[in-house]
């Protein structure tokens, strides 16, 4: 059943998806439930794109950035930072667990802590079951 | 920051006018020298129920808009940033009205330059319908006859065309489902202390009007008025700063316990899914300003119209967008069509936030919401 999870991911172009790039040609193993849509910062992603990848069926949305005080654009990962918080106490109030939500930072050369969040990530949901919004 | 007591020296206007008169002569006083081009306040028009925005251009017209109006849930913030972004204008604001329009300040939509600020204390509006209905179910009085009401010790008075007055006490009302409007009770900014002076009866002697005076710009305000002889002023007692503060105080504490008992049950909310996607709450939202561009009219966010909208992508989107700086006025609860609670979560996210950041929506002195600073700080 654990097949049918759905994550979407949402990558920094600098950092997290280097870091996928890496696991990737490292061939690290990671499960195969999420989408990577690279987008050139996190500090690019609104709250909005959270919110309708949940509305469109996603079981969970993982949002990787570069490490604090690393971002390509300076300050990018900042403004995510704290838009990410307002994502968490958002989705909680429409019913939605908040563990359904992950951000984290990881570096181009991190393919080992994307494999290892990604594991992680998928387990929670997985104990968690497919997201039923009423 | 300094008080003081004043009241009107215009027969006329001392009558009319709640406790001293002092605000509309202070609005005479910026008419009649040509400081600002209208004054923004509410008139009543049918009956009190009806307080009406109005710009008052004329000063004799300026008597007709003195006295208490609680049954008036206006908002003042957007019909600025709409209609007299160009103009000088002096407006009354409540709490909640003065929150709006420093909000809109920061998103550079008013100009503080152009505005006049006069704050009045409140202790919350009450919906004209309700209101209405409980003056027939608990005074029994016909609501028709009522001439004026008002809000003092607790009680909401009313009072008739021969004199006569009756109180019943808020409390009471509002354990049976009456009272004030829903955000009102959990209102716990009392006192618009952003505004140029705040003015309000408690603690004041009778006949005074007590002023709180909170920048440069309103004790010019003061002096300007009193050089012209339009109020006279004197320095409150110490009991009455103390009195003030008391009432205060009270509220905020009553308006706390409000918002523990009823910010739980917004997490158990099903009302969201009677939402019919009508855009009334976020039209009418003062902090909403940017409708010819808002997110929700994207096509990506434009979803089949014969289903209602997803709960999370269309309160969501507007929470992400602006529930920071949520100021509790209680406008989408009026408009909803569906009598959802919709301000509730709203002002439950505003206070979360508050709890992250210590920034309250149109109180704090910061210049922008933290979500919006270059700052390089996490939350």
């Amino acid at each position: 059943m654990s097949d049918e999870i759905k994550i979407v991911g949402l990558l920094c172009n600098w950092c997290c998806y280097g870091g996928a790039d890496t696991a990737g040609t490292a061939r690290m193993q990671y499960p195969p439930n999420v989408r990577i849509i690279r987008v050139m910062c996190s500090g690019r992603i609104n709250p909005s794109m959270i919110f309708k990848a949940f509305e469109e069926g996603a079981d969970g949305v993982f949002v990787g950035g570069c490490h604090i005080g690393d971002c390509h654009y300076d300050a990018g990962n900042y403004k995510w930072s704290r838009r990410a918080k307002i994502v968490q106490d958002i989705i909680e109030e429409f019913g939605i667990e908040k563990e359904r939500f992950r951000y984290e930072w990881i570096s181009a050369s991190e393919g080992e802590k994307f494999q290892r969040t990604m594991e992680e990530f998928h387990k929670t949901l997985s104990k968690l079951g497919p997201l039923e919004l009423d | 920051m300094s008080y003081v007591l004043a009241k009107s020296k215009d027969d006329a206007i001392l009558k009319a006018g709640e406790c001293g008169g002092a605000v509309t002569s202070i609005f005479k006083y910026l008419l009649d020298n040509g400081i600002v081009d209208g004054v923004l306040a509410l008139r009543p028009e049918d009956d009190i129920y009806d307080g009406v925005p109005t710009l008052i251009t004329n000063s004799e017209d300026l008597i007709s808009t003195a006295g208490s109006y609680h049954c008036a849930p206006t908002m003042i913030g957007n019909i600025i940033q709409k209609y007299f972004s160009d103009k000088k204008v002096a407006v009354s604001v409540k709490p909640c009205d003065i929150r709006s329009i420093d909000e809109l300040i920061k998103r550079h939509k008013i100009d503080p330059e152009k505005i006049y600020t006069v704050g009045l204390n409140c202790g919350g509006t009450v919906s004209p319908i309700v209101g209405r209905k409980m003056i027939d179910l608990f005074y029994d009085i016909n609501p028709d006859d009522v001439v004026s009401e008002e809000i003092d010790k607790g009680q909401f008075i009313v009072e008739l065309a021969d004199g006569s007055e009756k109180g019943v006490k808020i409390h009471d009302l509002e354990k049976e489902g009456y009272g004030r409007r829903n955000n009102c009770q959990r209102c716990d900014v009392k006192i618009p202390r952003k505004a140029n002076i705040a003015c309000g009866n408690w603690g004041a002697e009778d006949g005074w009007t007590f002023i709180e005076i909170n920048d440069d710009k309103g004790q010019e305000l003061i002096d300007g008025a009193k050089k012209e002889g339009f109020i006279e002023t004197k320095n409150p007692s110490e009991q009455s700063i103390e009195a003030r503060s008391k009432v205060e105080n009270i509220m905020i504490k009553m308006a706390k316990k409000v918002q523990n008992a009823k910010f739980g049950d917004a997490e158990a909310m099903d009302a969201w899914n009677r939402c019919i996607g009508c855009y009334a709450c976020r039209d009418v939202c003062p902090i909403c300003w940017c409708h010819e561009n808002c997110e929700l009219n994207k096509s990506y966010f434009k979803d089949d119209i014969s289903t209602p909208p997803s709960p999370i992508a269309f309160q969501g989107v507007r929470l992400s967008h602006m529930s920071f700086s949520c100021i509790d006025c209680g406008q989408c609860d009026d408009v909803c069509p569906m009598d959802i609670p919709v301000s509730l979560i709203f002002d439950k996210l505003q206070k979360k936030y508050y709890d992250r950041t210590g920034y309250v929506a149109g109180v704090s002195d910061d210049i922008k919401p933290p979500l919006y600073s270059p700052d390089k700080v996490e939350l």
